[in-house]
């Protein structure tokens, strides 16, 4: 057995995990019946279709023949999200600026040869500034702009 | 009439100062991120969502509605000069627009783009006046049943004209449903899929997860690719056609404007499918069929304009019924569900300054597109300059604080980090988000439609054919299915899709 598409190969697979978790989960949702539909009613029957479509894409990616899944960028998808996790971690004790500046500087990184650390600190100060003055005197969004002491 | 006494009431909303103001900020940065590639009009209404509830709902949605068709103008402009689309809608554009840039006629084929959008985006408009309200009629006298079989043919329609796997779309379609079913239950006040997170009892929000598909998850990808030669055609000359260019091409601009404007209605259409069907319909029936793919000027007349006819119609089932045709007017939908307003057939009867003065709004906004796209246009020239280097991060950054300002809650962003692995593991596999989006923002409403429609015939799953409007539209979708699976048409979709 080899896998002639792996593209669908692993999308079946990414259905099949999903359609886990959800049929997992829904377990503890009371069903009802058709006429009464329970919160657990809906999320099985998705979970089923879900799960049919990725058995049938896993099983027809043994039989047609289809394109190879790319490289993966991993560091430069990990730096992205380590930026915006610094911010959603950083946004309400740090405040906007240094929030902001934590996540433009880092995801510059992301692609890190073209990367100048001066242009980078301007890019996230001017980014800070137009944010402040937009965001919270302009349109009074009430987010803290500085670290609260 | 009635049409008149309405567009005089939408003319009073959209020509005051402030909606004028709102209008042009729309269709300005529309027009920016429609030049700039690498960022949508989905991400940009995203990321002002959180904003638009600083605005009232009308001056919101007339500035969220400018980004979309605002973006379709901005699109040619990089299509034709670099020969990137600046905009998925523009593709065609750059065929035979950038093989006039290079022949020196710039300037005439952002002219006839302009034009022809113009014209195309006026039409359309009235084409909403008119077959928006007895639409609306219709819808209202639609039970749970009719909903939920009209959701299931625009969701399956949504499919068929995505681009790529047919099943992969099924697939994301229904995990859209799944994702959107998240959160406390309406009805039982269990919550679901929340994996004991609080900040999920609401649901995963929809600003997060768009922006993490279509502004974080697209940047890596696009981060990637190689740096596209940028081929910057910078003498322009005279932007005006001349009359021979403008004569040859009124029939192209009819023909696209038809066309742009029948495709945009369809789910899952809008600007991207007509523009492709507008160019292939062109190479077909124009005459002389000269030189396509040479610097034929009709070939940017006729995509040009439907795809703006396009993005104005497809307003029509988001206001009407309240289904949204493409990503960008599932977002309109969000703007309306913050502002309290839920979107379908009533808010025309209930709201009707919303819906008129909407309406209204994008004549004064293709007007302001065509004073900003003409004789600006060396403006927007020096834009493409901009390294991508330095877009890319700003653009996060402003995803960042668009997640965090709409609850003011820092789980949302972390929603947001999570859903851009996602977005990108899909973009790699092929994966198209654009069903996931719709069946997302469809999800909860298709579950409380079937829990009315088989509470009212008691569990009979009958009710769904013997309704005969019901039945209709599910005929529609297998039909619709059926002819996909046909092997020769088959051929033909990937043919148009990919081109």
């Amino acid at each position: 057995m080899t896998i002639r598409a792996p593209k669908d190969f692993w999308s079946g697979l990414m259905f099949l995990a999903f359609a886990a978790v959800a049929l997992l989960s829904a377990r503890g949702y009371s069903l009802g019946s058709a006429g009464k539909m329970g919160p657990g009613y809906f999320p099985l029957l998705l979970g089923l279709v879900l799960a049919l479509i990725g058995a049938i894409l896993v099983a027809r990616s043994f039989v047609i023949q289809g394109e190879r899944v790319g490289r993966l960028s991993v560091l430069p998808l990990m730096v992205v999200v380590l930026g915006v996790c610094l911010f959603a971690f950083s946004i309400e004790t740090l405040g906007l600026v240094v929030a902001l500046v934590a996540v433009t500087v880092v995801s510059a990184l992301a692609s890190w040869k073209d990367f100048r650390l001066r242009e980078a600190a301007l890019l996230a100060a001017a980014l800070a500034a137009f944010a402040v003055g937009v965001f919270v005197y302009g349109l009074r969004l009430p987010l803290p702009v500085w670290p609260a002491l | 009439m009635d049409a008149l006494a309405n567009l005089a009431l939408g003319f009073g909303v959209a020509l005051t100062l402030q909606n004028i103001a709102y209008c042009f900020i729309g269709v300005f940065l529309g027009t920016v991120v429609g030049v700039l590639p690498g960022i949508g009009p989905v991400t940009t209404v995203a990321m002002l969502l959180p904003i638009s509830f600083t605005l009232s709902p009308v001056s919101a949605m007339i500035m969220l509605a400018g980004i979309y068709y605002g973006a379709q103008y901005g699109g040619s402009t990089t299509a034709i000069l670099v020969n990137i689309p600046g905009e998925a809608s523009s593709v065609v554009t750059t065929i035979d627009g950038h093989q006039m840039a290079r022949q020196g006629r710039a300037g005439p084929a952002l002219g006839i783009a302009a034009i022809g959008s113009f014209f195309a985006g006026c039409a359309a408009t009235l084409l909403i006046c008119v077959a928006a309200p007895p639409l609306a009629a219709i819808a209202l006298e639609f039970g749970p049943a009719e909903y939920f079989s009209l959701m299931v043919c625009g969701l399956i329609a949504a499919v068929v004209l995505a681009r790529g796997s047919v099943v992969k779309a099924i697939g994301m379609v229904v995990l859209g449903l799944l994702l959107g079913l998240a959160g406390t239950d309406v009805n039982s006040g269990i919550r679901r899929f929340t994996f004991g997170y609080t900040g999920l009892a609401d649901g995963i929000e929809f600003v997060a997860l768009s922006m993490a598909i279509y502004g974080i998850g697209e940047i890596v990808y696009n981060l990637e690719q190689k740096a596209a030669q940028a081929d910057v055609m910078s003498r322009i000359g005279r932007v005006w056609p001349a009359w021979e260019d403008i004569r040859i091409c009124i029939p192209s601009i009819l023909r696209g404007t038809v066309l742009g404007s029948l495709l945009g209605v369809l789910p899952g259409g809008g600007a991207l499918l007509a523009a492709f069907g507008a160019y292939t319909l062109e190479k077909k029936v124009a005459k002389p069929p000269r030189n396509f793919g040479n610097g034929d000027i009709r070939g940017v007349a006729a995509p040009e304009s439907a795809n703006n006819a396009g993005a104005q119609t497809s307003f029509i089932p988001m206001l009407t019924l309240g289904i949204p045709s493409n990503p960008t007017m599932a977002m309109m939908i969000g703007a309306l569900m913050i502002h309290g307003i839920s979107p379908g057939p009533r808010v025309m009867t209930e709201r009707p300054e919303l819906f008129w003065g909407l309406v209204a709004s994008m004549w004064v906004g293709n007007l302001m597109l065509v004073i900003l796209n003409l004789p600006l246009v060396g403006m927007w020239v020096k834009l493409l300059r901009i390294p991508y280097r330095m877009l890319f991060p700003a653009i996060i950054g402003f995803c960042c604080v668009g997640a965090f300002t709409v609850n003011s809650n820092m789980f949302d962003v972390l929603v947001m980090a999570f859903f851009a692995v996602f977005g990108y593991l899909c973009l790699k596999l092929e994966c198209e988000p654009a069903p996931l989006i719709l069946g997302f923002v469809l999800g909860p409403l298709m579950e409380e439609n079937m829990r009315r429609a088989l509470l009212i015939s008691r569990g009979d799953p009958r009710v769904f054919v013997e309704e005969p409007i019901s039945l209709a539209f599910l005929i529609a979708a297998v039909g619709l299915l059926l002819v996909v699976a046909a092997p020769a048409i088959r051929m033909k979709r990937e043919e148009v899709l990919k081109e």
